[in-house]
C-alpha cells in the first residue's frame, strides 16, 4: 500500500460515519509496466462528440478525429489527412478563366477508420456536404460556402472548386466525418443534415469513429471521457506511445487548480492569474502558451452615448494614451504577458510592427481631451456641451483577469477626468448584450485561427464587429486581402489594414494573451499551440515516461 | 388519513402547474439565450449560424408559445430534449441522479448522526462548555459558505496532507470501493456541514423543551432511570418536530447540491443544473426544477404524515 493510500484510509477511519472505507485503494501507478494513462484535468464538460456541432470539443476531438489539416506550435497549418496543403506555388491551386479557383488535395494513403473501413476522398466530400447544409450548426459554416463543387477523381484525391479566391482555405476541414457511419438503413443513401446532427450513436460515442491515434472508449457524463490507443494507427504501429487518455471534467477553476496541485493529473489548463500558485509544483512545468488572442479594450459607437463620447478619433487616442499597458503586463499579469500593438500575433509573419502606438502618457491624453473640447468640471469629470464624460463598461462575471483590467482602466481614466462605471453580467447575458451592440466599452479577447484574417472583426459588416465602427477604405483593403492566395500578395494588404486600424484607434490592444498549461514532466513530445485548435495537435507523438 | 393523502395529492397538480409557469417565466426573464453556448468558446461564430440555432430550438417564438410547447411535451411523460446535447432530458437526469442520491444519502446520514450527538450533548448540559462550543460551532457552520469550506478542506486534506482526492467520484483505471469512498468523504462532509449546524440546534431546543415538560418531571419523580427518561420518554417526543425539518432538508439535498457538486466536480444533478444554467439549456433547467418542486412537495406530504404517526395528538381531516 502506498503512503497516500494509507493516509486516505487513516483519514477515513477517523470519520466514524464513513468508517466503512475499504483500505485497498491505490492511486494510479507511474510504472511503465502499468497501462500508460495520461490524466487530464479538463476545463470544460463537452456536449456532443460531433466536432462540427459541438461547441467545445476541440481538444478531446483531436485525440480521435483527424482533419485534413491542423496547426502546430508555430501557428502554421500543417497537413494531417492531407498529404500536402495546396498552394499556387506547388501548383495545386489553379485560377480558372471563369474566376473560379480549383484546389486539389491529395490524401494520405492506407488510412483506416477505427472500425477498419478505408478513409477515402468520398468522406471529405461528404463532410463538405454536411457542413454546408442549412442546419449543420457548424460555427464557421459560411467559410465553406465558397466551395461550389467537391469532386473525387480517385479515392485519394479531392478537388474543390471555389467560386473565387479565398485566403482562409487552408484552415478548413479540421475534422472529417466517416461517411459510412451516416448512411441510412438501406446502406446507399446518406442521412440528411438534421439526421446527422441528431445521430445519437455518433454524438454519444457508440459509433464515434475517426482516424486518430486514440479510439473512443467511455464517456461518463459529468465525469470524464476515456479514449484508448488505436493499435492500427496509420502513422505506424509504434505510435501512439500511450495506452489511454482520461479527460476528467473539472470546469471550476479553483477545483482544477487544487486537483493539479494534488498531483493526480498530468495536464491542465489554468487561468493566467493562477500561474504563480503552480510555478513551484513538483514534477510539472507551467507553459505559457502564446495564444492567438489579443486582450483588448473595445469602444463602441452604436449607442447615442457611445457616439457622443467616442465618435471623435482624437478622444479615442486620448483614452488609449491614458492606459498604462506596461503596468498591466508587468504588475497585474506578473510579467507573464507582453504588450500588444495590433490584432495579429507578433509571431505571425503577417504582423505589422510599424503601426501607430499609444504609449502611456497622461499629459498627452489630457491635451487631446482639452483640444477636443472636453474640459474638467467641478466634480473632476470632464464635460462638453453639458454632457459628462461618463460611461459604463460591461464585464463578464467570472472573467477575473478581464475584470482586473477593467478596474485598472477605470482608475487610469479617472486621472484624466473620465468616469467609468461597471456592469457585471453573467456569461449568457454578457453575450447577448455584446451581440445587441447596446454597450459602450468592454475588455475582450478572441481566439483566432492560425490564419491572420481579421475581416470578420473590423469590416463594416464583419460578423463579429459589434462596435458600430465602419470605414469603407479599410473594408476594401480587407476584402482584397481575403482574396489574396499567396503570402506576397496578402502581406502588404494586411499590413495596410493593421496600420489603418491603429490610425483610427479602433481598439486598444492590451497584451498578447497567454494560455497557461500545467504539464507533467512525465510527458514527452508536448508542443503547446496557441491557436483555436489547441495544444493536442501532435498527441500521437506524446510519450509518458517514469518520473 | 387516506382521504387526507388523496386530497393532498390532488392539490399537487395545480401547484406544480403554477410552479412550472413561474419558473419558466423566471428562466426566460434571465437575459441571454441558448446561443450563448455557441459563443462562449471565444471563437468566431457566423451570425447566420446563431440565428439558425435559435430557430431550430424554437427560442425565437414568444414565451407563452414556448411554454405551451414544453407543457404539451411534459404531459406526454417526456421532459423534452436538451438544447446542448440533443438528448432526452429524462435520460440526462436519470444518469445524474445516482451520484446525487449517493452524495445526498451520505451527507444526510453524516448530518443526522452528528446533529443527534451534538444536539444531545448540548441539551443535556445546557449553557455548559460543551453546549457553548456546539452552539458556537453550529453558528460558524451555518455562516460558512459551502464553497469556501470545500476549498479549505480540499487544500488541507487533499493538497497539503494528500489524504483525500479533491475531485470526481473515483480514480479512473484504479477504482476500488475504498477509492470511491475516499472520493465521497470530502463532498459528503461539506454538504453535511450546513445541516449538522442547523439540525443540531433544532434538536437541542426540541430536547430542552421536552426535558423541561411536566411529564418528564413526573417520570423522574417516579424514580425512572435517567436513560429510560431520555430514550423512552424524551427522544420520541423531541424527534417529532425534527421530522419535518429533516424531510425538507432531504428534499433540498435531493434536488441537487449545486455548489458542493461544482466544487468537487461531482457528476450529479446540481452540476447538471449549473451547466444548463450557463448554457441556457431551458429543457434541462425546467426538468431539474420540476423534479425539485415535485420532490419538495412530496417530502412535505411525507413529513406531515409522519408527524401524525409520531404524534398521536395530530389528527388529519
Amino acid at each position: 500500500m502506498t503512503a497516500r493510500a494509507f493516509n486516505a484510509c487513516a483519514a477515513a477511519a477517523t470519520l466514524a460515519t464513513l468508517a466503512a472505507v475499504g483500505c485497498s485503494s491505490a492511486p494510479p501507478s507511474v510504472d511503465r509496466a502499468e497501462p500508460r494513462i495520461l490524466r487530464i484535468a479538463y476545463d470544460r464538460e463537452i456536449d456532443v462528440l460531433n466536432p462540427f456541432t459541438s461547441q467545445n470539443l476541440v481538444d478531446i476531438s483531436f485525440s480521435m478525429i483527424e482533419g485534413l489539416i491542423t496547426t502546430n506550435e508555430r501557428n502554421e497549418y500543417i497537413p494531417v489527412l492531407a498529404a500536402k496543403i495546396p498552394s499556387e506555388e506547388n501548383g495545386l491551386v489553379a485560377r480558372q478563366s471563369d474566376g473560379s479557383v480549383t484546389m486539389t488535395w491529395s490524401l494520405q494513403r492506407n488510412v483506416r477508420w477505427h472500425d477498419g473501413v478505408a478513409f477515402t476522398s468520398a468522406d471529405v466530400c461528404f463532410t463538405w456536404r454536411f457542413v454546408t447544409g442549412a442546419n449543420s450548426m457548424t460555427y464557421n459554416r459560411e467559410q465553406y460556402l465558397g466551395i461550389k463543387k467537391c469532386e473525387t477523381p480517385d479515392a485519394h484525391t479531392v478537388v474543390f472548386t471555389w467560386d473565387g479566391a479565398y485566403a482562409y482555405y487552408a484552415g478548413l476541414f479540421e475534422a472529417i466525418l466517416p461517411r459510412h457511419v451516416f448512411m441510412k438503413a438501406d446502406g446507399r443513401t446518406e442521412m440528411t443534415v438534421d439526421e446527422i446532427v441528431n445521430y445519437e450513436p455518433y454524438n454519444r460515442g457508440r459509433r464515434t469513429i475517426g482516424t486518430g491515434p486514440f479510439k473512443f472508449a467511455e464517456w461518463k457524463t459529468g465525469e470524464y471521457i476515456r479514449v484508448v490507443r488505436n493499435d492500427d494507427y496509420w502513422r505506424g504501429r509504434d505510435v501512439p506511445a500511450m495506452d489511454e487518455i482520461v479527460w476528467a471534467f473539472i470546469p471550476d477553476n479553483n477545483t482544477r487548480l487544487l486537483a493539479l496541485k494534488s498531483g493526480r493529473y498530468d495536464w491542465g489548463r489554468i487561468q493566467p492569474t493562477q500561474v504563480s500558485a503552480l510555478r513551484a509544483l513538483p514534477g510539472s512545468d507551467v507553459h505559457l502558451i502564446d495564444a492567438n488572442s489579443v486582450m483588448h479594450f473595445d469602444l463602441a459607437i452604436r449607442t447615442d452615448l457611445g457616439k457622443a463620447l467616442f465618435g471623435d478619433v482624437q478622444v479615442r487616442r486620448a483614452i488609449f494614451h491614458a492606459i498604462d499597458r506596461e503596468g498591466m503586463a508587468k504588475k497585474l499579469m506578473e510579467g507573464a504577458v507582453k504588450v500588444a500593438e495590433g490584432p495579429i500575433n507578433p509571431n505571425s509573419p503577417y504582423n505589422n510592427p510599424n503601426v501607430a502606438t499609444f504609449p502611456y502618457d497622461l499629459a498627452e491624453a489630457r491635451r487631446l481631451l482639452d483640444d477636443a473640447g472636453w474640459t474638467l468640471g467641478p466634480d473632476g469629470v470632464r464635460r462638453k456641451e453639458g454632457r459628462r464624460f461618463s460611461f459604463t463598461m460591461i464585464n463578464r462575471a467570472g472573467a477575473t483577469d478581464r475584470i482586473l483590467l477593467a478596474q485598472v482602466i477605470q482608475a487610469r481614466l479617472k486621472e484624466v477626468g473620465i468616469e467609468v462605471g461597471f456592469e457585471t453580467l453573467e456569461s449568457a447575458a454578457w453575450t447577448q448584450r455584446w451581440r445587441s451592440g447596446q454597450w459602450e466599452a468592454m475588455v475582450s479577447a478572441w481566439f483566432l485561427p492560425a490564419d491572420p484574417g481579421i475581416t470578420g472583426l473590423y469590416a463594416c459588416k464583419g460578423a463579429n464587429n459589434m462596435t458600430g465602427f465602419c470605414e469603407p477604405a479599410l473594408d476594401e483593403v480587407l476584402e482584397r486581402s481575403d482574396r489574396a492566395l499567396s503570402f506576397e500578395a496578402r502581406k502588404p494588404l494586411l499590413d495596410e489594414s493593421q496600420a489603418k486600424l491603429s490610425e483610427q484607434a479602433r481598439m486598444l490592444p492590451l497584451y498578447q494573451n497567454v494560455m497557461p498549461e500545467v504539464v507533467s514532466r512525465r510527458i514527452v513530445g508536448y508542443r503547446g499551440s496557441g491557436t483555436n485548435f489547441g495544444s493536442f495537435w501532435n498527441l500521437w507523438s506524446w510519450e509518458l515516461v517514469s518520473r | 388519513m387516506s382521504a387526507y393523502i388523496l386530497r393532498r395529492l390532488a392539490q399537487m397538480a395545480p401547484l406544480i402547474v403554477g410552479i412550472s409557469i413561474v419558473v419558466f417565466a423566471l428562466i426566460q426573464a434571465a437575459p441571454g439565450g441558448p446561443e450563448a453556448a455557441l459563443l462562449s468558446s471565444g471563437r468566431f461564430v457566423d451570425p447566420s449560424v446563431v440565428e439558425a440555432y435559435r430557430v431550430k430550438l424554437g427560442v425565437d417564438q414568444p414565451v407563452p408559445v414556448q411554454y405551451l410547447r414544453w407543457a404539451m411535451t411534459v404531459l406526454t411523460g417526456d421532459l423534452g430534449v436538451s438544447y446542448a446535447t440533443m438528448r432526452p432530458v429524462t435520460e440526462m437526469i436519470a444518469e445524474r441522479l445516482p451520484a446525487t442520491l449517493e452524495l445526498t444519502a451520505s451527507a444526510f446520514l453524516v448530518a443526522a448522526i452528528l446533529a443527534a450527538i451534538l444536539g444531545l450533548a448540548s441539551a443535556l448540559r445546557p449553557h455548559s462548555w460543551t453546549d457553548l462550543l456546539s452552539t458556537g460551532g453550529s453558528f460558524v457552520g451555518i455562516a460558512m459558505p459551502v464553497f469556501w469550506l470545500g476549498l479549505i478542506l480540499q487544500l488541507v486534506l487533499g493538497v497539503e496532507l494528500g489524504w483525500l482526492p479533491v475531485s470526481g467520484t473515483h480514480t479512473v483505471g484504479a477504482s476500488t470501493l475504498g477509492d470511491h469512498l475516499a472520493h465521497l468523504i470530502l463532498p459528503a462532509l461539506v454538504l453535511a456541514s450546513r445541516y449538522v449546524a442547523s439540525w443540531s440546534q433544532y434538536f437541542r431546543s426540541s430536547l430542552i423543551g421536552v426535558l423541561e415538560s411536566d411529564y418528564i418531571r413526573m417520570a423522574r419523580a417516579q424514580g425512572l432511570s435517567e436513560s429510560r427518561v431520555l430514550f423512552v420518554h424524551t427522544l420520541p417526543n423531541a424527534m417529532a418536530p425534527m421530522i419535518s425539518v429533516m424531510a425538507l432538508g432531504l428534499a433540498d439535498l435531493a434536488s441537487g447540491a449545486v455548489i458542493t457538486e461544482t466544487v468537487f466536480a461531482w457528476p450529479g444533478i446540481g452540476r447538471l443544473f449549473v451547466q444548463a444554467m450557463f448554457a441556457r439549456d431551458y429543457p434541462v433547467l425546467m426538468g431539474v426544477l420540476l423534479m425539485g418542486a415535485v420532490t419538495v412537495i412530496a417530502f412535505n406530504l411525507v413529513a406531515d404524515v409522519l408527524y401524525g404517526v409520531l404524534d398521536p395528538r395530530i389528527r388529519y381531516e
